[in-house]
């Protein structure tokens, strides 16, 4: 990552933080709205990969607070939150790994048991998964300068990904973590929840799989992978 | 594993133009065979084919010029394979020479292996096999009980390899062998480049429940072979095969097997498709899509020298699961009765009866997975 986006980074964390009780305004505040304004018109002149990187921080940050909202315009919301989406993912992730690595039964802990091992895999593959297409979505849309409708085959199947990874992912996080994990005050739920809640949001499963799959009808089955590989 | 960024895939010159330069070969050169030859084509051999690839140039493309080779960036050779593999080329007997045994024997072979057996290989003559699993040494590979024991002639083999891929028509094996009395685990083992007609080797078919010969039982009867058969360092067999089974596993192949199913599926569907089969192509090219960006960032990960071991697996389990289950799922839509003579019928057939094989073969689901978890920190 370049040392500006690592600043960008660091800023976003610590301005989210404060957010988290204050509301959204320290992000207002804090210019979060300029981010993708150019820097000619007073703005940060920041790019996708920008945005996608603070926005998988405020996904786990303050996934209720309407920072994609501030940040881009409508047609660019249902690539926001796959960015969302990510970090929330990458959030439940590391908290099922630090718990089957804490917990302790049968005198060892969660982790040296090779169901939970295996199931661990299967949600690392999916995060990496939606961590990829969020990071290829947001080349894509660098490309285009963020026009929207020329990324439109990547923010479908970024969307559609990240929609079908929430099952898997919700599931095995809220199974390996037991009892604690269904209980208010753990944090496994801050991200769970709103994880369910986003993938109903800028167009559930159905929408963008009947939408994908009728603009690659229209490539052929030759010319879906022309089409892939010329974008 | 981190979550903002994909390791730029960028590889040298223009590679439209590569990729513009393969599809016109292939337009000309391309067998217009069997169209269920091009579903899981990595496994279709055809020696013509393979020679005719190598003297255009698109085998052994890393390899030095001087071992024949093509001295290409190892992305370039990403892209001609991925578009190989999407157009469904048949392109099983070299396979494996150029995707591993040659890159192996560059890295660990002695200047006289190099020279004997690379320019074969570039020119997609030469093919290889890999022999690892024994009968008691399946997914616990370092349970390996074959023998060499050094003597003054050269090594004496003996013991037994399964699953050998393509031994029948293979001209050498890189075998793991225990190269040191009384060694144990993954302790004491090397690895000796066989020459498969050496005398006391015998290869019995094994067929697959599919009806093909495509891999084989192998047996090692006090077989002599020079000492010059050593690959890399004696007792670092280990080693060698781990670093070899990262640029098995990561590669388009684990996600481009039921390719030509996908593209018979969308030709069927038409321009207007049943709301239900749109459905399913857009959940299927999503999956393809995400898996191409993940498969190009480890590839070019691996090609900065880096050892993506855990994005490799990553790759390898969701191409996976993506190529095994798009059989499954095109069947629970479609319907195309099992003895369909159409395209989309016997290409289905095909790969729902193959596809036990995807997670089985190059690791099973269960190492695989436990190797993920072994990144993630668990064991």
């Amino acid at each position: 990552m370049s040392a500006a986006r690592e600043m960008l980074c660091d800023t976003a964390r610590a301005v989210f933080a404060e957010a988290a009780t204050a509301g959204i305004a320290p992000v207002e505040e804090a210019g979060f709205a300029l981010l993708l304004v150019p820097e000619g018109d007073g703005g940060f002149g920041g790019d996708w990969g920008d945005v996608n990187a603070v926005l998988q921080i405020a996904g786990v940050a303050v996934p209720d607070l309407p920072v994609a909202a501030l940040i881009a315009g409508e047609a660019l919301q249902p690539a926001a939150i796959v960015s969302l989406m990510a970090g929330a993912m990458g959030k439940a992730l590391a908290l099922s790994i630090e718990h089957v690595n804490t917990r302790q039964q049968f005198g060892r802990p969660l982790g040296k048991f090779q169901a939970v091992q295996q199931s661990l895999a299967v949600i690392a593959c999916e995060v990496r998964a939606v961590e990829a297409a969020a990071a290829a979505l947001a080349a894509r849309l660098d490309a285009v300068e963020l026009d929207a409708a020329a990324a439109d085959f990547e923010i479908a199947a970024a969307k559609l990904r990240a929609n079908r990874a929430v099952g898997v992912v919700t599931a095995i996080a809220h199974q390996v973590h037991g009892a604690i994990g269904f209980t208010a005050e753990y944090e496994l739920n801050r991200v769970t929840i709103p994880l369910m809640r986003w993938r109903g949001e800028h167009g559930n499963d159905a929408y963008w799989a009947a939408k994908l799959g009728r603009q690659v009808a229209g490539f052929g089955g030759r010319g879906l992978w022309e089409a892939l590989t010329a974008r | 594993m981190q979550g903002f960024a994909l390791y730029p895939f960028d590889p040298p010159g223009d590679v439209a133009a590569l990729r513009a330069e393969l599809r016109a070969w292939l337009a000309v050169n391309q067998p217009q065979g069997d169209i269920v030859a091009r579903a899981n084509c990595w496994a279709s051999f055809d020696a013509d084919f393979s020679r005719a690839l190598g003297a255009a140039g698109y085998v052994g493309m890393t390899l030095p010029k001087q071992y024949g080779g093509g001295d290409r960036h190892p992305l370039e050779r990403y892209v001609v394979i991925e578009e190989l593999l999407a157009a469904g080329a048949p392109v099983g007997a070299h396979w494996i020479a150029d995707r591993q045994t040659g890159p192996l024997i560059l890295r660990y072979g002695s200047e006289d292996q190099r020279q004997r057996y690379l320019p074969g290989i570039a020119k997609g003559e030469l093919y290889a096999c890999i022999g690892l699993s024994e009968p008691g040494a399946g997914s616990d590979l370092a349970a390996v009980r074959t023998t060499a024991r050094e003597t003054a002639e050269g090594w004496r083999i003996n013991g037994q390899k399964i699953w050998t891929t393509g031994a029948h028509f293979s001209h050498i094996m890189l075998a793991l062998v225990r190269t040191e009395e009384g060694s144990e685990r993954n302790a004491g083992l090397s690895q000796l480049l066989i020459d498969l007609d050496t005398p006391g080797i015998t290869i019995r078919p094994i067929i697959d429940m599919a009806g093909n010969h495509d891999f084989n039982e192998v047996f090692f009867d006090d077989v002599l072979v020079p000492h010059g058969t050593l690959v890399g360092m004696r007792g670092q067999g280990w080693q060698q095969v781990t670093a070899e089974l990262g640029l098995e596993r990561s590669g388009p192949e684990r996600y481009l097997s039921s390719q030509a199913l996908l593209a018979a599926l969308i030709d069927a569907a038409g321009a207007e498709p049943d709301p239900a089969v749109a459905v399913l192509i857009g959940e299927l090219t999503a999956e393809m899509w995400t898996l191409r960006q993940l498969s190009m960032s480890t590839a070019a990960k691996l090609a900065a020298g880096e050892d993506p071991m855990v994005e490799a697996s990553v790759v390898k389990e969701l191409g996976n699961a993506f190529e095994q289950d798009m059989p499954r799922r095109v069947q629970a839509i479609v319907d195309c009765p099992w003895g369909d003579p159409g395209d989309l019928g016997r290409l289905l057939r095909a790969l729902l009866i193959a596809s036990p094989s995807f997670s089985l073969r190059g690791g099973t689901r269960e190492v695989i997975r436990g190797i993920i978890a072994r990144g993630l920190g668990l064991r």
